[in-house]
Formats: structure tokens, sequence, C-alpha cells
């Protein structure tokens, strides 16, 4: 038989005759016996090889939280997801919390305590624990009466009271400082309330969202709780009353949060304030809700902001701010949230105090607001009492200076940092050379929370507990341990944690401390407490001329805004971080300046273009992205690059934001992060480093949009996206696959009942967070790249989220939609025909497999792909020393052992955690059964804060996935190309009833 | 152009070719005077499986007990060892050598740095559990020979791609691709 040299013939000759060569080298069986063995000298009880074990403990990447469980393997840590247990985060995790594991494994840590050499030109040198702690006892004798500080981050913990209990002993002081503080709620809450704490808010039950800049789904407060209430709340399900709650999003710029909005007010920055007293107002006047009697306290504060005296100052027209009023007060469960730029003017206590306000008058206060959780975030002493300390330590107050968890001459950048200068010793507790410990005296790196005992309390009535999930990487100390040896208390921090436990437990205690690690934490609710209007209230009232800087015509409103991934900065020596888009502008590795299109074109600008914004204070520069997502007269950077230490994936990358702003403390005691600056082009320019390819979709069913009236409106069965699957022209082509796939039914695997795997991604539900991203990045290896390639398209990135603009009927950006991309494990897939060494095949369970040791790297299949979800490994990231390492020692610690670390010259993508699914099916098989529905749970469906995921069988009937394929709302991306896909989108609905997109 | 293909012989050893007649009574371990002519690579202590596995009988899975249940076997912690050597001391002054550096290693807390016999490359996964699931807790002479009768272990099989399709063809159980590639 004589076979036409087809391309997988002509390969198969090429491969015989280059094989000669190889062989002489590959004789013999098995590879070289040089590989070693080292058993355990006592096997740990929880280890067995192969299985993983789960260990409970806390994030500490913000103060929210969240509980986690730890996999660990063989010792190693090697993937963080949410725990369940948790009322916090209910088994979610955000971005940042996911990348947690690359601190604990990060190549920069500081290894071992280090102190500064007082000859030899003043760098630092290794000494060991005793001598440096001897070292220091002694300075802390020397400094008694010269001015003691601990600074601390955000520490409503047992270590927190023990570093109290320190320094009344040694007579000195603790501060807590947290770079995006949240000076402005609580005073803002003092002065409509006269309390000075945080309540906790109840976006699950509320039915119309307002946020006053309060980025409640990327860094406000609790993000992975608030993105899963208010997925529930603002998710379309089928007409269920408590449903689609609108969502309004009120600010400058279009943030994560304010991208999932329906509607977008972009007011003049500063003048959120206004529109809530108008709106409340409006309530007043027209009697549009239940008002609490003692509203009428408000009524002078309200009669000077009717909508017609504040419509001009806001810069939106009067009857829009009557009909917010009137929707919000009508929905019978309006919440206003007020955080995030909008409390970072300098009126910034004003505007909350007047969203309080607002909240009060429809009777939200003490139901959706519930005061008395007392969130520890707003634990933090305030921004003027940081001012205080810079002053003092610049004066010489402060003979010794510790720092732990914070970082503040990163975020204070000139006046901190030279302040430090004048500060007779300083000591830093962190395992990072970040921007502080750089400029320290002696450095006692600390254990990484991942290898701590500890505790903290982020609400009332839940303690979080933090327990060793795996041993200490390097030779670093829990500070809480050194803390006690300092204080000449014996014992260690874990009996001290035992300790405040045990009171008032006795006997029952053991059985507690065991139940309540293998928790996480002791859940309890949080006591409400009933609030009401402050009875002086004239305080409140917003100043209605917003003071502009001191600059004339040429100066703009400058907003600098936290990033949703790196915050202020902690997160930019994580790779996983540095690497995932940010969700708004698509930008990785680098900073950016949000210029709007119309200003963009008077200045003659192109996005890439650099900018150098000077400010009073300081002077930066950021390459344009050009974006109608922010107002024509604002500019808007993000903070988190700039670092001048941090390690390698941090330092001296970009500009850092916080040079602009101004130092001293504002009237309520916080930091404004709005400056007026003039912009100057400087001719220089870069290429951004983005993964977006267009910012719209231009019709091509990528993603679907539905008006609320018209999704109401469906009956099961409905299908108004289906017109497009298998066109006219096609069928032809369908028959033809249908007969191959008989054929190909009678072979081996493929006889016979076989699930058929797919996955179900609601819109509505989705807010673009990018969490899934990197689980996708922990679960499978993948490969961070860094910013050269990245910037030549070459990411790994096997899920990525794209958003395209919703508009209005001006064009003007009112949100976004995003869809998460990833392969469609296609049931008549382009990929599979196209490779000439079956590497891409079709698994008889319905994915595209892709077998890394078959693929040769022709790279056809990612030509042949239209959903464009192939990803090619252009070099070895897996090469030790090599140019664009991603795993340096000991980083690949956290290589998940189940996922084969993929080489040069392969391609890979997403084959939904396959080792997930066959996980699932051999550990059915030992317990004599079949895989159930929710046996397995795809790591992008696993960490999803929305719940916008669902993995299943599709040919199992019962499974909640095939419910879901078959909603009215369901369509297939691309469905025209006859691809088949497994994935089944669910149309995003919004408010507005003619939406348009694209 | 040189094609050499060195195949060795597989499973012929003196050692092996002894057991065949020993089916049914008790197995007797022979006595080794010269280590040099034993196949595979030699261990940092002389371990002989002949002895525990073959002449005292004692289960694969005492040890390896985790074959069972994960997807890898584990080498046996030195405590498990020392369980029985504090008391097991050896009969001859050869094994007397040899336990006697098992109970150093354990009174110095540095265990041995054994020699790996049986590798797959890092893109196969081999789930031990399924398969003594199926073919029973008897059957890892299937892959890994007879063990029992080995005064130093060597590998006697392929590990191939080839050698472990042949035996899923022959039970008719699943060769898709990502079963084991992934």
């Amino acid at each position: 038989m004589t076979e036409p040299i087809n391309r997988r013939r002509f390969l198969k000759v090429l491969g015989v005759t280059g094989a000669g060569t190889a062989a002489v080298s590959a004789c013999g069986i098995g590879p070289e016996p040089t590989e070693r063995l080292i058993p355990y000298l006592i096997q740990p009880e929880d280890q067995i090889p192969g299985i993983a074990t789960y260990y409970a403990t806390t994030c500490r990447e913000c103060a929210a939280g969240c509980g986690v469980r730890v996999r660990v393997r063989e010792g190693r840590a090697v993937k963080l997801e949410g725990n369940p247990d948790s009322p916090i985060n209910r088994g979610r995790l955000c971005s940042r919390g996911q990348a947690a594991i690359q601190g604990l494994y990060n190549p920069d840590r500081v290894q071992h305590p280090m102190v500064r050499n007082a000859t030899g030109g003043g760098s630092l040198e290794a000494i060991d624990w005793d001598g440096a702690i001897q070292r220091l006892s002694a300075k802390v004798a020397e400094a008694r009466g010269t001015g003691i500080v601990f600074l601390t981050g955000a520490e409503a913990s047992s270590f927190g009271d023990l570093v109290d209990e320190w320094m009344r002993q040694v007579g000195g002081r603790r501060l807590s400082y947290e770079a995006f503080g949240f000076d402005a709620l609580r005073a803002g809450n003092r002065m409509a309330f006269g309390t000075a704490s945080l309540p906790t808010y109840d976006f699950a039950n509320a039915k119309y969202l307002l946020s006053f800049g309060a980025d409640f789904l990327d860094t406000w407060l609790s993000p992975v709780e608030f993105q899963n209430g208010f997925s529930r709340a603002h998710a379309f399900d089928g007409g269920r009353s408590a449903s689609m709650a609108k969502f309004v999003y009120v600010g400058p710029r279009l943030s994560l949060t304010g991208m999932n909005a329906d509607e977008w007010i972009g007011v003049r920055p500063g003048s959120e304030g206004a529109l809530a007293l108008a709106m409340a107002q409006v309530v007043v006047s027209r009697r549009l809700a239940r008002v609490p009697a003692d509203a009428s306290r408000l009524s002078a504060v309200l009669s000077a902001h009717t909508p017609r005296a504040v419509a001009e100052e806001i810069g939106i027209e009067q009857d829009v701010i009557v009909r917010l009023a009137t929707e919000f007060a009508r929905s019978g469960g309006g919440l206003a949230v007020s955080g995030g730029i909008a409390t970072q003017y300098a009126n910034g206590a004003e505007i909350v105090a007047a969203v309080n306000i607002l909240n009060y008058v429809v009777g939200s206060v003490g139901t959706l607001v519930k005061f008395g959780a007392d969130l520890a975030a707003g634990s933090t002493n305030s921004f003027a009492d940081i001012a205080a300390l810079t002053s003092d330590m610049a004066a010489g107050k402060v003979g010794l200076l510790f720092v732990h968890g914070t970082n503040p001459a990163h975020s204070l950048p000139g006046a901190f940092q030279q302040a430090l200068g004048k500060v007779g010793y300083k000591v830093s507790f962190s395992s990072f050379m970040d921007d502080t410990t750089a400029a320290c005296d002696m450095i006692l790196p600390d254990h990484h929370p991942l290898e701590q005992w500890a505790d903290s309390r982020p609400r009332a009535g839940v303690t979080a507990f933090q327990q060793p999930v795996v041993q200490p990487v390097f030779d670093t100390k829990q500070t809480g341990d050194v803390v006690l040896r300092l204080a000449g208390r014996s014992g260690t921090f874990q009996d001290y944690l035992q300790a405040k436990h045990r009171t008032g437990r006795g006997a029952g205690f053991d059985q507690f401390w065991m139940d309540t690690l293998a928790k996480g934490g002791t859940y309890g609710d949080a006591p409400t407490r009933a609030v009401r209007l402050s009875t002086d209230l004239a305080a409140a009232v917003p100043p209605l001329q917003q003071e502009r800087g001191s600059g004339g015509e040429d100066k703009q409103d400058v907003v600098v805004f936290p990033h949703p991934v790196l915050h202020d900065g902690r997160g930019a020596n994580k790779p996983w971080l540095q690497e995932l888009p940010d969700p708004v502008s698509k930008i990785a590795w680098h900073s950016w300046v949000e210029v709007h299109p119309d200003t963009a074109a008077r200045w003659g600008l192109a996005t890439g273009d650099f900018l150098v914004l000077t400010s009073d204070f300081g002077s930066q520069k950021f390459p344009t992205w050009i974006t109608p997502s922010v107002r024509p007269d604002t500019l808007a950077v993000p903070t988190g690059q700039g670092h001048t230490a941090y390690g390698r994936y941090a330092q001296d990358r970009s500009a850092n934001a916080f040079e602009l702003l101004d130092r001293k403390a504002n009237a309520y005691g916080g930091r404004t992060f709005a400056v007026s600056a003039t912009a100057t082009k400087t001719g220089e320019h870069r290429k951004i480093v983005t993964t977006e390819g267009s910012p719209r979709e231009r019709g091509r069913g990528t993603v679907e949009v539905l008006g609320v009236a018209r999704a109401k409106a469906l009956h099961a069965g409905d299908h108004p996206f289906h017109h497009e699957e298998t066109p006219e022209y096609a069928a032809e082509a369908v028959a033809w696959w249908a007969e191959r796939q008989h054929e190909k039914a009678e072979l081996g695997d493929y006889r016979g009942e076989q699930p058929r795997w797919g996955l179900a991604i609601d819109l509505s539900k989705c807010t673009g967070c990018s969490a899934c991203v990197t689980a996708c990045y922990a679960e499978n290896n993948i490969a961070t790249v860094g910013e050269d390639l990245m910037q030549r398209g070459r990411e790994m990135s096997w899920l990525r989220l794209e958003r395209y603009w919703l508009t209005d009927e001006h064009g003007e950006p009112q949100g976004a939609v995003n869809s998460p991309m990833l392969c469609q494990q296609c049931g008549n897939a382009p990929c599979e025909p196209v490779c000439p060494v079956y590497a891409a095949y079709h698994t008889p369970d319905g994915l595209n497999g892709q077998v890394y040791n078959r693929c040769v790297g022709t790279r056809y299949c990612s030509n042949n792909c239209p959903y464009k979800v192939r990803y090619f490994n252009w070099y070895n990231y897996a090469e030790r020393e090599g140019a664009y390492e991603a795993w340096p020692e000991p980083l690949s610690m956290l290589l998940n052992p189940d996922v084969t670390v993929r080489e040069k010259g392969v391609m890979e993508k997403c084959t939904f955690c396959v080792q997930r699914i066959r996980g699932a099916q051999n550990q059915a098989r030992l317990e004599d059964r079949n895989v159930r529905d929710g046996d397995i749970v795809t790591a992008c469906q696993q960490t999803c804060p929305s719940d916008a995921i669902v993995f299943g069988d599709l040919n199992d009937r019962r499974s909640l996935v095939y419910q879901l394929a078959g909603n009215p709302r369901g369509y297939h991306v691309l469905a025209g190309l006859n691809t088949k896909p497994a994935i089944t989108y669910l149309a995003r609905v919004v408010a507005q009833d003619t939406p348009s997109h694209g | 152009m040189v094609l050499i293909l060195a195949l060795p012989p597989v499973g012929l050893s003196g050692q092996q070719a002894q057991s065949a007649s020993s089916a049914t009574s008790r197995y007797q371990a022979p006595v080794i005077s010269d280590t040099g002519d034993l196949k595979g690579p030699r261990q940092p202590i002389f371990f002989r499986h002949d002895i525990h596995a073959g002449q005292d009988q004692i289960p694969c899975m005492y040890c390896h007990y985790s074959a069972s249940i994960a997807s890898e076997p584990g080498i046996p912690s030195l405590q498990t060892c020392i369980g029985c050597h504090q008391l097991i001391g050896g009969s001859t002054p050869s094994h007397q050598a040899e336990i006697k550096k098992v109970r150093d290693a354990w009174r110095e807390r540095k265990p041995p740095e054994w020699i790996r016999i049986h590798a797959l490359p890092g893109f196969v996964r081999f789930p031990h559990m399924r398969h003594i699931k199926r073919l029973g807790t008897e059957s890892c002479v299937t892959c890994h020979g007879e063990v029992k009768t080995m005064a130093q272990v060597s590998q006697v099989s392929t590990l191939k791609m080839g050698w472990c399709v042949r035996c899923h063809v022959e039970n008719k159980v699943s060769r898709d691709c990502s079963v084991c590639h992934y």
C-alpha cells in the first residue's frame, strides 16, 4: 500500500532518519541511575506521598482576613484556596490571596538576620540570631527615653497586643500604618453618626447599589466578601426578585468596580458629596421613602442642596439627579457606599457623611449598613499620626524605630525616607528587602504568614487563626518570639497565643484549639449597634466649591488610585501579580497614566507617549494609556510600581505615583490622593505591555448583552442567540463531521458512554477581577515570561479576561463586559486536524487534549485556533539561571507536582484542569463509585468570588452545568464557525433596555 | 553511520532463576559473598529485598504502604526500619555490619541516600493505587519483577510507553493519552 505523502507521513520519515544518531546515546533501559531518594527519618503523620494535605490558615495580604486552605504536597505548599468555613470569603480568594505563596517562596527574601556594619562602608552583613538579639537588647536599653516607636501594618491581633505590652514596658509606643487607610470613612461616620468605627455592608441583600468611588470589588475593605455579595445581588438569575440590583458608579474614572456598573456618573472630582446630598434632598422633599423622624434635623443641610443648586457644580443634569434619587429610594433596598478616590479628596470625610445621610434617609442604615462589626481595616492610626511621627523622626525625637509589616518608605517616598536618616537606630522585621528595610540598620526577618503562629481579629465576632503550614524556608524567626525574648519573657509566641485563648476555657481548651485550627478560626456574628444621626450636622455639609490646588489653567486634576492587584505596592515582588494584566487597562509590568481621548487629541498624545506629571510635591513620568473610561479633565495614575528596592521583580520598574502626593495630612487627618499637576510631553515613547487586542468586539458575538426587560421575558427553551450556530453554508460540513464522529465512536476508548466535560460562564456574574487567572497560573505551573516577552505578546496566560466597553447612545462607556477566554474544548476543534504528530487530539471525554511530550512545536494548532487560547513556549522557562527563568529557587517549590512543567518548543493550553479530573476519577474508582457532579472543581471555578464559573459533565442531565448550558441566555463564542465549544457563556444582562456594545 | 543498539538481557539473572522452584516451600535467600556480580546499582546500605520480602515474607505494602492509596509508593522512613532493627541485629557478621549502618544512620539522624532505580519521565503520571486496586497487592511483580528474589534490586521492565500500552491493550483499559500525560 502506498500512502500519499501528507504532512504527517513526511514528519514520520524525517523522524526515522534523525533517530539513528540519537539511538547511540539512548541505549540501555531506564534513566541513568543518578537520582537519589532520601527517605524521611520519621514520616510526619499527616503526610502521605502523593496525597495532598490541606491546612486552614489566614491570608495576610490585606486586612480583610480571608480564610485560606493551603494544599501541601510532600512538605511543600503548592496552592492556596479559600476556606469555605470562613464567613468572610466563603471559600473564595482574590488574585492577591492566590499569590501569597509567591511571597513564601520568593527568591528575594531576606534569608537570615543582618546588621549594618559600622565600619566597613555601612554594608549589611549576616549575623546569627542570638548575636542579633543580644545586640538589639543593648540598643533598646540604650534608647529608653529617646523615643522608641514600633510601626506595624493593620495589626488587630495577639501579636499587636504583645507589641503594645512590650512598648509599655520599655516606654515606647506602637503605631499602625496602611498606605490606603480609612481615615475618611471614620471621620465621615463620626460626623454623621458620632461613631468612628467601620460598619459591614450587606451587598447580597441590596436592591440598588450606588458607589461613590468605593472600589469594593478590588481594594476596598473586604473585596472577596463584597464581590460575592455583589454578584448575588447584581447577577441575573431568571427573574428572582432580589436579583439584578442596578449598580450605579459615581467617580471620575472607571475602576474594576466601576466597569461593572450599569451606569457611570462621571462627576467632577470632589463633588460626590453634593450629589449624595442632592439625592437625599429629592428623597426627603418628595417623600420617596419612609424617612426616619429625626431626619428633620437635616432640613437646613438638604435645602442648600437642591438638584438645581448643585447640578452645575457636579457636572451632570438636574433630571439625572432626580431620576437616580427616585430609582434609589423606590428600589426598597438602596445601598450607597463611599470610599476609594471619593474619600481621598480634601473633603473626603464630608463626602462620606453625605453618603451616610443618603443611606439614612432611605432607611438602609441598620439593615444594609450595620455598625458594630468594627472592621480591623479601620484600626490603623490616622495619616495625621503618621505625619506627626515623620516630623518627630525628622526632628531627631525617635531614637529607635521598629518596622513590621509595612513599607512606608515606598508610600511616603520623600518625607519618610529623609526622616529615616535622622532616626538613631532602625530595625526592620521584614522578610523582604523592601524600600524601608533597605534603609534599616538591622534586619530580623519574620516568618512568612504561612510559616507563622498568629491570630487576627478582622471584625467583631471573628478570630482568624494562622498556623505554620510548612517548615520555614529560610533562617527566619517569628517576630513574636523575638519580641518575647527582648521583653525578657519566657516561652514562644505560640505559648503566648495559646495562653491568650486558654482564658476561660479550662479543660476543654485542647479540643477547642484543635477544632479551631482545623476550621481556621472562630466565627460568630458581629453584634449590630444602632446608630442615630449626630446632633451637630452642620459640619457635614461639603463645601460646594471644591478647592482646586494652587495652580492656574495649565494644571490638571490627577487622581492616584490603588492598583487592583499590586495595591499599595506590596504585590510588586510577585511575578504572578506583575504579569497579571490590570483588569481595566490590561497593562502589566508597568504603570501608566489614563488620558481621555479628547484630551489626548488636544495634546497630540498617542498611547505609549510619556507624560511628566509635576505636582507641588514631586514629579514622575508615566506612559499614556488613552481610554474613554476617565473624565476628560482628569488624569489617573495607579500606585504599585516604582520601588527603589524590593527584589528583582519590583525594583526600578516604572514610576512611583506616591511621589506626587502631599506629605501632610488634610483637615480630617487623612491623606489626599488627588492633586493638581502639570502634564508635559517628553517626546519619549514606549510600547505598552498590554494583552488588550481590541477594546470593542465589533459585533463578532464574542460577548452578548441583553437588556433586563428582554432577559426577563425569556422562557425556558428560548434561544435568542442560537440562530448564529451552524449557518446553512456549514450544513454539509456538519454532516461530514457527524459521520466522522460516528466512525470514531467505534474505536477503542471512544466507544460507549463517556462524559463530555463542559463549563458554563455567567457573564452577568463575572466582574473581571482576574482571580481565576492567578489561580490558573498557580494550579497549572504556567510560566511568567517577564516584561520584554510579554510586550511581544508571548505571555502564557491560559485564561485571560477580555474587557469590552458597554456604551450608551452617545458612544460613552457606561461599564464593560468581561469575558473569561480560555480553551473552548471544541467538539469540532480546528486545532486537532492540523497537528502533524497528534499532540493535539480529541480525548474520549471531550477535551482537546494536548500531549506535551508529543508536541514538536509546529504551532499549526495555534494558527488555526479562532479563540487564540494556545500558548507556545518560546524559551525554556524552567531552565536554571536561564535568561527567562520563571521559577528561580526557591520559587520552584510551589510547582504543582501533578502537572508537567513544559519545555521550550512546546505548545500548551487549558485542559479544564485535567489533573483534577483524573484525580477525582482515581479517587472515585478507589471508592468503587462514579464521579459525582461537583467532585471536580477547576482552579478557576474554585477561586471565583462571584461563582461565575461552573464545571461539570454535559452528558449528565442532572448536572448543574447541563442545566446552565440549556439556559436561554446561553450562547457559544464564534458559534458560526461550527466549532461546537464545550463552554457555554450566559449573556450579560444590563439595566438599560437598549444596550449597545462594540 | 554508527548504529549500535545495546539491549541488555532482561530478567534472566542467576538469582531470579533460582526462585522458580521454590514456589511452594519457603524461600531461602542465598548467602552472597561477592556483591560485584549483582545487577543493579550498589546502594548505600546493602538492603536485601530477597531476605525481607522473600525469606521473611514481609508484604510489599508493609513498607511501601502508600502504594495502595496514593499515586506514589513512597520510600519507607528510617523509623520503619528501626521499628524492627532495634531488636533484630542480624545473624551473620555481614548482616550485622549492614544493620549497624541503619542503626548508625538513625542515631546520627542522617537517612541513607538510596539510588533511584525506577523512574518515569516528568510528563508521565503513574497512579500506583489504581493499578493495585485492579490487580491486587501482589501485582508489584508485573512491573518491578520478582523483587522478592533480588538481593540487589535492578530494573527489569523498560517502563517505556510501548510496554505500558501493551498491557493496557491486553487488559482492555484506557489508552487515551491524557490518562497518563498531563
